[in-house]
């Protein structure tokens, strides 16, 4: 950054000559830094001085290849020591090292994409987000998303539920300029509506685990999709609230919440979707 | 009592003779039941539409929506008070004896529409569907009569509760 600076005088193909290798300097040693890490060599030298400790994960198989063979149950085991401590490390090592054609999502490995949502031991979650159960001997079981059609493996279809946000309208409709010509301004309290309701990452965990969803998903929209219609709802720069109500007000879409609350129980960024329908069926109660 | 207990004694005594057909029958109904029964198998995935268009929007009923929705609540809170009142007070009005038998009505009659909304969807099984929504609707009549003949030709509901508790 220095040579930069001081050749800034100079013409662009300079400044680019210059700059060029100091870039790779300064990039080049965190990079192989990594990659030691990443290679294995010190890993398996850590690993010879403790036990090692196996553990076994039973992974839903199904191939789109060959539709008649049914689904089964696949068991591999890895040594935890080598792996890091959570399921998606796991996962991705079992991919890398043991069978290249286990197929799942997974992108930011750290819960902020919601790719790697899936069903680990009975529970809708990030595998990113989902510790591994270490001290547990037992098997760790991983099955895709419950009541979704599968593409492959842990990969679920989430076709329908990107069509049911779509039909929501997720975004501002407003037809007021705002009175200064710049930005729609909140008050402090009207943005504090929306904690809780914006950090929904459409991972479909909740969805999924609904009953309801499961008996009616064409026509009731799920938790996800309700706690994003309430964010629209509760944006108090938005314009068309009597529209978003009137969508929602028939019996499928919202109705078909029988407050069993699985969907706070499971939600893997910790947040209340069925607070916000019930905050939805209030709004329109009278 | 008249009407009502004799019709039922009557049933327990036809239910009484067919009951060992009954029984066997079941018995093998659950020797059977390794063999599952899915009762309503997935279908095939039909994507309505192309992917990228938006998933439609039914129009807008607030009577099976938010009315809907209001009119229940408002049924059964209404039912606490008047479930607890008569025990706890002891006093035998008629009339609220009418309204509970009334309420009550209309809460398990909306309660039953509920499942049949819930469990018989309308697009797979229309036929179906109506078939239920009719039999509650039936149901619904015979109990109504039934009720008002028990109210207004015998003792009521809160005293028979009451008596029949204390037998």
């Amino acid at each position: 950054m220095a040579a930069l600076r001081s050749s800034s005088s100079s013409s662009t193909a300079r400044i680019l000559a210059s700059a060029r290798p100091a870039f790779r300097l300064s990039a080049a040693a965190p990079v192989r830094g990594f990659a030691q890490l990443a290679d294995g060599a010190q890993q398996s030298q850590t690993a010879t001085d403790k036990p090692a400790k196996m553990k076994t994960f039973q992974i839903y198989r199904w191939n789109p290849d060959t539709p008649t063979e049914k689904p089964r149950m696949q068991s591999y085991t890895i040594d935890l020591n080598k792996t890091g401590p959570m399921v998606l490390d796991a996962l991705v090592r079992i991919k890398n090292e043991i069978d290249p054609t286990l197929t799942f999502r997974r992108s930011c490995r750290e819960g902020i994409c919601g790719s790697c949502a899936m069903n680990i031991n009975g529970t809708n979650t990030l595998a990113c987000l989902c510790r591994i159960p270490a001290e547990d001997q037992a098997e760790t079981k991983i099955y895709p998303l419950p009541h979704t059609y599968v593409v492959k493996d842990l990969v679920p279809d989430l076709t329908l539920f990107y069509k049911q946000y779509k039909s929501i309208k997720p975004y501002l409709q407003r037809d007021t300029p705002s009175p200064d010509g710049k930005e729609y301004r909140q008050s402090k309290a009207e943005r504090k509506k929306l904690d809780g309701l914006y950090e929904c990452i459409l991972c479909a965990c909740c969805s999924t685990s609904c009953p309801s969803y499961w008996w009616n998903s064409e026509e009731y929209l799920g938790p996800a999709i309700l706690l994003q219609s309430y964010r629209w709802l509760a944006d108090s720069r938005d314009e068309r609230k009597a529209e978003r109500h009137d969508a929602l007000n028939n019996s499928m879409s919202l109705y078909r919440c029988h407050t069993i609350l699985n969907c706070t129980r499971t939600c893997p960024k910790g947040l209340n979707p069925g607070l916000a329908i019930a905050n939805i069926k209030k709004e329109l109660a009278f | 009592m008249a009407s009502i207990a004799r019709s039922a004694l009557l049933k327990q005594a036809a239910s009484a003779s067919v009951r060992p057909a009954f029984h066997s029958s079941l018995r093998t109904a659950a020797f059977h039941t390794t063999a599952r029964r899915a009762l309503l198998p997935p279908p095939p995935q039909i994507i309505e539409g192309s992917v990228n268009d938006a998933a439609p929007v039914p129009p807008p009923s607030p009577s099976h929506g938010s009315y809907h929705w209001t009119f229940d609540r408002l049924v059964a809170g209404a039912l606490i008070p008047m479930t607890v009142v008569p025990f706890a007070a002891g006093s035998l009005n008629p009339t609220l004896d009418a309204i509970l038998c009334a309420t009550l009505l209309i809460h398990s009659h909306t309660g039953f529409k509920a499942i049949i909304v819930d469990y018989i969807p309308q697009k797979r099984m229309p036929k179906i569907r109506m078939g239920f929504n009719w039999l509650t609707n039936l149901a619904t009549a015979v109990v109504g009569l039934a009720l008002y003949e028990f109210e207004t030709s015998d003792v009521g509901l809160v005293e028979a509760i009451k008596r029949v508790w204390a037998a």
